[in-house]
């Protein structure tokens, strides 16, 4: 693993690095949010909340106690889903945008707490973390959760994760325990979430509570809106444009934010679906294959 | 000091209740949070400055001025970003609002710069004291104007007609259309109507507190936002409620002190009101036809 | 079938032009490395844009007013560039920044970031890379050093230190004006706000002052009218305000409101005319403590030129402490590249180390052996109303020693 991250450092500059590392930290909690929004149809406004559990769980874990790495991610990870569960339990019993505000108000309170506690450094910060997070390692990550990802929802779980979107009572009708399936993508998506969140913590060395507040949640949400709910490419696709937007936008200094904006109404107005939404590329791929059912294709696509 | 907090946070509540109003109005006929709600109350309050610093006008005229400013910019902004949406998915159109609220906010930092801008004084400030507790003349103009407007509000809804047409449209969108009803023009006018009051707010605040700054609409529109949620969205008389509600506990909180978890407060608030009466205090039940 | 190819089509344009806006990047890149050996690069750290950009915009115009004069002779025979890029405050941005500063623009110091939390951010980053990073305005603690302690080689600032400056405000507001008794305000979001909070807190009480109230506010309140209700009853001597002026400004004039008859004291925090553009007449009266202070009738030598030619650039406004340090910091590096002999970072850090009562515009500053700069005089402003206005004038000069 570090023979593979010396080699892509020595032919990509530090700078490229950053902005990959950096997208590549927020491809895998985007994905954890797809499983709760895209997937399951569960509004969470709050999912910087996780992000913050996971770093600051991983931080102080290696800062304070001394705990590898990797065990300190792994850690961080189970806490965010811990964090996701106990919210979660009382949360899920809500539907629709008041599901949505009661996760957005965990957030804010989450945040609060870590700007209070001393363990946290409060509104001082956390530092002297240490840079363990590679290029390679987040991109080993990018591709485990691409997988994890993929293959749940291709699973006898997914498709129910699918139907209680779909709707609710008819999913279970079908004997589908829907709280217990809802809290479960609920804590994986918050897991996936944490594991971001070490990853960052020790990207940056330095971590500030009032870096994980609510905006930090919207856009998370706008990745995953943006790319299209439910599709993994698409989340993907989504995040890469708007993480690399305001760098590549960078030249045009003040002007860059009000564009960014403008860059969102757009695309949600040309795209309602999300750039990847309603596109399904292995039947872009495997075109032949899926000619044959074109019809019902379409329909689903459109 | 009881008493007086009291004040303190009927006055915060009020302005809570203004911009909430608005929130509700919308969510309750086309079900979108309208997440560039409290930046319409931000250039509310820029333009109240600016009807007394360039315009030279006094309390009504600022006021005034600004209500017309926003109404024109809310129905632009239902016109340009809402509208193309509202066919899509909800999550579709709330990033269009967050788009929206982002390109607002900086169109503004770009104008004014980030630094807050003092409201000139238009009110010669007083004090007035009934028994142990002291009034100040802003706090009493603020509680009357709120009261005004949100009768004012009350008269529109239930008695003239377009006011009429909004709860039709609000009980059921498609029946209101097939009865003849323009729903575009319903819409538009919800739109006006929320950010008129907006615009108020936004002045009202301006001068209680002196201050008028860009970001100013961040927390402000997520609080009324929450006190409209609390109250129950959806609902006129939830929203008035649950601002004052809001404003009244944030300031006891903060009395108590507990102003570290200030912002905090107004959610863990919001969280257990949900808890037990999951469609707020004043919100009907959700009937779900299977 | 037409959507799909559309929509296809729509994604290879997308990846295509995020290519070539990447490849564009590069060319740029390779260009501004040839040309490195002619230029200084100095970056700018800072937010020029969002919540804080009014601290990152004046270090910048002292960066700038600095290159001009150092440009005239050139420095080692060669011109500097002042090469700037905006964070908007957000930390992750921050940490792009400062590796594009290094890696792309082959930056040789970085001059920034006005704030303690971001500068902490980059100070791990420049060390790594062996860039001097300059701060131009953190006042927090480990900056210089690192959590443990350890000093770092390649990080440095110019500004007064808090725990230079409080203690000596504390025994002045004790022996001259005769406070007994005082509220502390902290703004709990506001990592400079606690910081500071902890050493008036410890100057306080080695003075034998009582702290008899101590409330806390958060940055972007706007009400503070429970805060002030419920320390009124307990008539503090004065207050101990820890935060940005916009909240201060905002605080006395709730203060007023409820009738008390006290004034405020803080950090350069509160240094800005956005205090009384927000307070009002209630500032008047109110202290504010920094490491420099322009005074055109007081100033002399070079700090008279620097506020006379600023002031003419600016149709009379005066130049701040931002313009001021971030205006010094690049002459701190220019010196030391010239006292090395090179622009290499690795050599002239070693000259920045041994800078003894260096004159700036902004005061005489040592660079101590902790790294720490020692910076004389504190100045003690007041908010003044006179014929010119609402303006701070000083009130006391209080000169400090090692």
């Amino acid at each position: 693993m570090t023979g593979m991250s010396s080699f892509l450092e020595s032919v990509l500059d530090p700078y490229y690095i950053q902005v990959l590392i950096l997208l590549g930290i927020y491809i895998i909690a985007a994905l954890g949010l797809n499983l709760i929004t895209g997937v399951t149809g569960m509004f969470s406004f709050g999912h910087a909340a996780y992000f913050a559990v996971g770093a600051y769980g991983a931080a102080i874990l290696t800062v304070k106690y001394g705990v590898p790495f990797s065990a300190a991610l792994i850690t961080g990870g189970v806490l965010a889903a811990l964090a996701g569960v106990v919210i979660g339990f009382p949360a899920l019993r809500l539907t629709g945008d008041y599901l949505g505000i009661v996760t957005l108000g965990f957030g804010e309170i989450i945040r609060v707490i870590f700007l209070n506690l001393k363990i946290t450094g409060g509104a001082m910060g956390l530092a002297g973390i240490a840079r363990d997070t590679s290029i390679a390692i987040v991109y080993i990550l990018v591709l485990v959760t691409i997988y994890v990802m993929y293959t749940l929802q291709n699973s006898r779980f997914g498709r129910a994760l699918v139907a209680i979107r779909e709707d609710d009572i008819a999913a279970e009708s079908m004997g589908i325990n829907i709280s217990a399936y809802k809290i479960k993508a609920f804590a994986i998506g918050c897991f996936f979430a944490g594991i971001a969140g070490g990853l960052y913590a020790h990207l940056l060395q330095y971590i500030n509570p009032n870096d994980f507040g609510f905006a930090k949640s919207f856009e998370f949400l706008c990745f995953v809106v943006l790319g299209g709910l439910g599709s993994i490419p698409g989340v993907i696709l989504g995040t890469a444009v708007l993480t690399l937007a305001p760098e590549f936008l960078r030249s045009l200094s003040d002007y860059r934010m009000l564009i960014y904006g403008a860059l969102m109404m757009a695309m949600m107005i040309f795209r309602p679906n999300g750039l990847l939404g309603g596109v399904d590329l292995r039947r872009l791929i495997f075109k032949n294959k899926y000619e044959k059912q074109a019809g019902r294709g379409t329909a689903a696509g459109g | 000091m009881f008493e007086q907090q009291i004040i303190n946070g009927l006055t915060l509540g009020s302005v809570y209740a203004l911009i909430a109003l608005g929130y509700t109005m919308v969510y309750g006929i086309i079900q979108l949070i309208n997440f560039a709600h409290g930046e319409i109350y931000m250039i509310g309050a820029f333009t109240g400055v600016m009807m007394v610093t360039v315009l030279g006008q006094g309390f009504f005229g600022s006021i005034i001025g600004a209500m017309i400013v926003c109404i024109i910019l809310g129905v632009l902004l239902e016109r340009t970003a809402y509208r193309p949406l509202r066919k899509s998915t909800r999550l579709a159109a709330l990033i269009s609002a967050i788009g929206a609220s982002i390109f607002l906010q900086n169109a503004m930092l770009l104008w004014k710069g980030p630094q807050p801008v003092g409201f000139p004084q238009v009110i010669n400030d007083a004090i007035y004291h009934i028994g142990s507790i002291e009034i100040t003349k802003i706090q009493l103009i603020i509680l009357v104007t709120s009261a005004v407007l949100m009768a004012l509000l009350n008269y529109i809804v239930k008695y003239v007609k377009i006011g009429k047409a909004m709860r039709a449209a609000s009980q059921d969108y498609d029946t209101a259309s097939l009865m003849g009803i323009n729903i575009n023009s319903v819409i538009s006018f919800t739109f006006a109507l929320g950010s008129a009051l907006a615009a108020a707010g936004g002045v009202l605040v301006g001068m209680y507190f002196n201050s008028v700054a860009p970001l100013m609409g961040v927390m402000a529109g997520l609080k009324a936002f929450c006190a409209a949620v609390l109250g129950g969205i959806g609902s006129i008389p939830g929203a008035m409620l649950g601002g004052i509600f809001l404003g009244v506990a944030e300031t006891m909180g903060v009395a108590a002190g507990l102003s570290t978890y200030k912002d905090a407060i107004a959610f863990t608030l919001l969280i257990i009101v949900l808890l037990f009466k999951p469609t707020g205090l004043l919100g009907k039940p959700i009937q779900r036809k299977v | 079938m037409r959507k799909k190819s559309m929509i296809l089509a729509l994604i290879s344009l997308l990846a295509l032009s995020l290519l070539f806006v990447g490849c564009g990047g590069e060319d740029d890149s390779t260009a501004t490395t040839a040309g490195s050996d002619e230029v200084i690069k100095i970056g700018f750290l800072g937010a020029t844009t969002g919540g804080h950009a009014d601290f990152g915009i004046k270090t910048l115009e002292g960066m700038k007013m600095a290159a001009e004069d150092l440009n005239k002779e050139g420095v080692l025979g060669k011109k500097v560039v002042i090469v700037e890029e905006d964070h908007a405050s957000k930390q992750s941005e921050a940490a792009n920044v400062v590796q594009k500063l290094i890696h792309r623009e082959n930056v040789k110091a970085i001059i920034g970031d006005p704030t303690t939390g971001i500068t902490k951010l980059a100070a791990p980053i420049a060390e790594d890379n062996k860039v001097v990073l300059m701060s131009a305005g953190a006042v927090g603690p480990n900056v210089v050093n690192t959590e443990d302690g350890q000093l770092r080689e390649y990080v440095y600032r110019n500004t007064l230190l808090d725990a230079v400056a409080a203690p000596a405000v504390v025994k002045f507001l004790k022996e001259e004006e005769g406070w007994k008794k005082v509220a502390l305000i902290t703004s709990m979001n506001n990592d400079y706000s606690v910081g500071l909070s902890k050493i008036f807190k410890e100057a306080l009480q080695n003075e034998g002052i009582e702290i008899v109230a101590e409330e806390s506010i958060q940055d972007g309140d706007q009400n503070f009218a429970a805060q002030v209700t419920s320390f009124k009853s307990k008539k503090p001597d004065g207050i101990v305000f820890t935060g940005y002026y916009t909240e201060g400004g905002l605080f006395m004039k709730e203060v007023r409101k409820q009738g008390l008859d006290i004034n405020m004291v803080g950090g350069d925090g509160l240094l800005g005319s956005t205090l009384w553009e927000l307070g009002g007449e209630a500032v008047n009266g109110s202290m504010v403590y920094c490491g420099f202070m322009a005074d055109p009738t007081m100033a002399e030598g070079k700090t008279k030129d620097f506020i006379d030619r600023y002031s003419k650039e600016h149709n009379g406004e005066l130049p701040n402490m931002f313009v001021a340090q971030g205006y010094d910091a690049v002459m701190m590096i220019a010196d030391a590249m010239k006292a090395a002999g090179s622009d290499d970072p690795t050599k002239f850090k070693e000259e920045i180390k041994k800078l003894e009562n260096w004159q700036g515009v902004s005061g005489t500053i040592t660079i101590r052996d902790n790294h720490e700069p020692l910076k004389s005089p504190v100045y003690l402003l007041e908010v003044v109303k006179d014929e010119e206005g609402q303006h701070f004038k000083v009130k006391a000069v209080i000169p400090v020693k090692g």
